[in-house]
């Protein structure tokens, strides 16, 4: 049987949906294969979600550069939220989408497409099936929501 | 009688010059206005309940225009905590830029039908506007906002049917209008009543009263009654005896002076966000005004930070086990006066988790 080309969870009301086509980082990234060992990311529907209309991204970082996984590499600015941003697997990073930072509302219109963020050469152990990310939303979506709680205090 | 305004300006706790020169601008405007009375304060947070400022707040029947260094929210339940009480005025200088439909949205997601603490009080029917000193830079928009506000205020303030019930008999008018006792007569000796002399001088500018306090600066929690539903948690977990409760058992704040300076931890355990500390440095905690949709979540801890992120509660039990290890006494953890959430949930259809997740599609555009 085909496998699906998308799956699909549910934030509250809102369908979050994600392609079978690549694979997916608990950083809420997705990582698509360019050739091997290269990995092109971006956000996945849940942190879009999240973030609303992008208003302002920016790199701590320069191309080139070697980063360590979890390494604080940037922020970002929304609409409702702000957040710093974190390297989703370990290696070299050759480089950023420049046209974003001109126009970040790209990742709110083509997520998944014309809004990546940057290609990282590293190993793909850590990356998620969509299937696996899936659960490990079911997970976090409980923290999430605390978190957004929590902030009110 | 033209209908006086009080405007007082509560003074900041810093000495800084752009912020004296705002507030020094402001009352230099105003003596000039007619009909409005200044009087000049220090902080309001950190007035002395027995003082003088507090004094000539009270002294204050109508309605009060009250400009200082803190949120709306936060001086207007200062006011309310040393007994100034009123309406609600509304007032055009607004902190947050964002959306005012989206707040009122939030304001009334909030109208759930729970029992609030002022749904039980009587409120004077006068009006408090508090206006917030740090929106704008210059005094100009304030001067404005004031003499709108006078406007809107300005009314007779007596009618000569007021007094009377139904309609004034010719003989009651003829005598009101021409008293015969001594004591109401005009001191033009020209048989006007006194109301109608007041009509024909000219208003008199008022000098600026001035109170000035000397006292240390404070550190307590102030209530909103709006938000408060008197569940009690905080007096539950507070280990330092700063809240009691009054002759109706309403909880209230009862030894501020026994706050640890400094602590905000009480305000995270409130599950409705009505506990306020106006100095503290977190906009949401000093009592800005924004709720769900104004205020920008973070969200890196999602997004692979590498700190494990704690819960507010979490976060209220260290800053209490900080401030009992200074005092002297031992760390309680999450043992002591922290009631679960979910506790008495399974009987209700909805709790709060299904209210966040709808929350999060308010936050939709």
């Amino acid at each position: 049987m085909k496998e699906p080309d998308s799956l699909t969870f549910m934030m509250g009301e809102f369908a979050a949906i994600f392609p079978t086509d690549r694979q997916y980082a608990k950083n809420h990234m997705w990582a698509m294969t360019q050739s091997e060992g290269v990995y092109r990311f971006g956000f996945t529907a849940y942190a879009v979600r999240l973030l609303q209309d992008v208003y302002f991204l920016e790199w701590s970082v320069d191309a080139g550069v070697t980063l360590a996984e979890r390494q604080e590499m940037g922020a970002i600015e929304s609409k409702k939220a702000e957040s710093a941003l974190y390297s989703p697997i370990a290696g070299r990073l050759p480089r950023f989408n420049n046209e974003l930072l001109s126009d970040p509302s790209t990742i709110n219109v083509d997520k998944y497409g014309e809004g990546w963020l940057f290609e990282i050469e590293g190993s793909s152990d850590e990356l998620l099936s969509a299937a696996d990310y899936v659960k490990h939303l079911e997970s976090v979506w409980e923290v999430t929501q605390r978190t957004i709680k929590g902030q009110l205090n | 009688m033209a209908k006086r305004i009080a405007v007082v300006v509560s003074q900041g706790q810093s000495q800084n010059p752009a912020k004296r020169g705002l507030e020094e601008d402001i009352v230099a405007a105003l003596i000039m206005e007619p009909g409005i009375d200044v009087t000049v304060i220090p902080h309001l947070y950190d007035l002395k309940p027995d003082g003088t400022g507090v004094l000539a707040l009270d002294g204050i029947k109508g309605n009060l225009i009250v400009l200082s260094w803190l949120y709306e929210r936060g001086a207007r339940w200062i006011l309310d905590r040393n007994n100034i009480c009123g309406r609600v005025g509304q007032t055009l200088i607004k902190a947050d830029e964002s959306d005012e439909e989206e707040d009122e949205e939030e304001i009334v997601a909030g109208d759930d039908g729970k029992q609030r603490v002022i749904g039980k009080r009587e409120i004077p029917n006068r009006r408090i506007y508090c206006i917030d000193l740090r929106v704008h830079d210059a005094a100009q928009p304030y001067i404005d906002e004031i003499k709108r506000i006078a406007a809107e205020n300005t009314q007779k303030l007596v009618q000569l049917g007021d007094w009377l019930q139904g309609v004034a008999k010719p003989e009651q008018l003829e005598r009101f209008a021409n008293p015969t006792n001594t004591t109401a007569l005009g001191g033009n000796g020209n048989g006007k009543s006194r109301h109608e002399e007041a009509d024909d001088a000219p208003v008199k500018q008022t000098d600026v009263i001035r109170i000035a306090e000397t006292g240390d600066r404070r550190w307590y929690p102030v209530i909103d009654y709006s938000r408060c539903t008197n569940c009690m948690e905080c007096i539950d977990f507070c280990l330092f005896g700063v809240y009691g409760v009054d002759k109706v058992e309403t909880i209230l704040v009862e030894q501020p002076d026994n706050c640890r300076k400094g602590c905000p931890a009480c305000s995270r355990v409130c599950p409705e966000n009505a506990i306020m500390f106006p100095q503290h440095k977190t906009p949401a905690i000093a009592g800005a005004a924004v709720g769900l949709v104004g205020l920008k979540i973070d969200l890196s801890k999602l997004f692979g930070a590498p700190d494990e992120g704690k819960s507010a509660e979490e976060i209220a039990a260290l800053e209490r086990d900080e401030q009992l290890v200074l005092a002297g006494r031992d760390a309680v953890g999450m043992a002591v006066g922290m009631r679960k959430r979910q506790e008495g949930q399974p009987d209700q259809p909805r709790d709060e988790l299904d209210d966040l997740i709808d929350g999060l599609d308010e936050l939709d555009l």
